[in-house]
């Protein structure tokens, strides 16, 4: 039972599986460890270090066009999780103007909808989403974490 | 938490002239900058106790004023490389 945890654990480290996928297996591991009346064990046993060294850290986003001007941005998750936190705690009056200036230039997002308990869970979301555009034209646009 | 970011390194190179780099040394601006969050914050605590007192349903400036400064922090390791026909700016905040 330890092994099995700890090889997941390990294939998560390699990144040869992703963190969904190992949550997965070590859920299945644990439902089957109850069914067969083991004792609870913990999720990570030892240090977690491997772990989080292993989760993406920096939101890239690339953009390459037909006629040769790049731009390469790196943003660190952690400033994305601070910037959605940001968003939910701003005065009413000021997330109303911030609205209202998004929607008329084409941007209809209500930033007061987004709760601070949703905010994890979007930024477990955004590790894992890849997002890459190739226009016919030869522009060529990728966002990724990593 | 990180620590605010130490260094900007800003490096700009040109296709027909000679690049250009500064090097800013962020952290001694620090001691300012924290005697000035510690002024804002003695602010804003006042400022939310007001609302709270006079029943305004927004009170919750002091953790607004926190968090962008958390936000500030984790600009750590941000790095912004735009390049065109004319130049290449580089943007490292470290």
């Amino acid at each position: 039972m330890g092994e099995d945890r700890s090889r997941i654990l390990n294939m998560l480290a390699e990144g040869k599986i992703s963190a969904e996928e190992a949550e997965r297996l070590l859920d299945a591991l644990d439902s089957r460890g109850a069914a067969a009346g083991a004792p609870a064990e913990p999720a990570i046993k030892g240090d977690p270090a491997p772990l989080l060294e292993a989760l993406p850290k920096f939101l890239y986003v690339k953009v390459e066009s037909a006629n040769g001007d790049n731009v390469d941005v790196k943003i660190p998750i952690a400033l994305v999780r601070s910037g959605l936190k940001l968003t939910s705690l701003i005065p009413p009056q000021a997330m109303d103007q911030i609205n209202s200036s998004m929607s008329e230039h084409g941007m209809s997002i209500d930033f007061s909808n987004l709760k601070p308990e949703d905010i994890d869970e979007l930024v477990q979301a955004l590790r894992e989403m890849e997002i890459s555009v190739d226009s016919t034209n030869g522009d060529k646009v990728r966002v990724y974490c990593a | 938490m990180n620590l605010p970011p130490a260094v900007l390194d800003l490096r700009v190179t040109p296709v027909d002239s000679r690049p250009v780099r500064i090097w800013l040394p962020l952290f001694l601006l620090w001691p300012f900058v924290l005697v000035l969050a510690i002024l804002t914050l003695v602010l804003t605590i006042l400022a939310d106790v007001v609302l709270a007192v006079l029943g305004q349903p927004y009170h919750r400036y002091t953790i607004l004023v926190a968090h962008s400064l958390a936000a500030l922090s984790e600009t750590r390791g941000m790095v912004i490389r735009v390049n065109d026909k004319k130049a290449a700016v580089d943007m490292t905040v470290q």
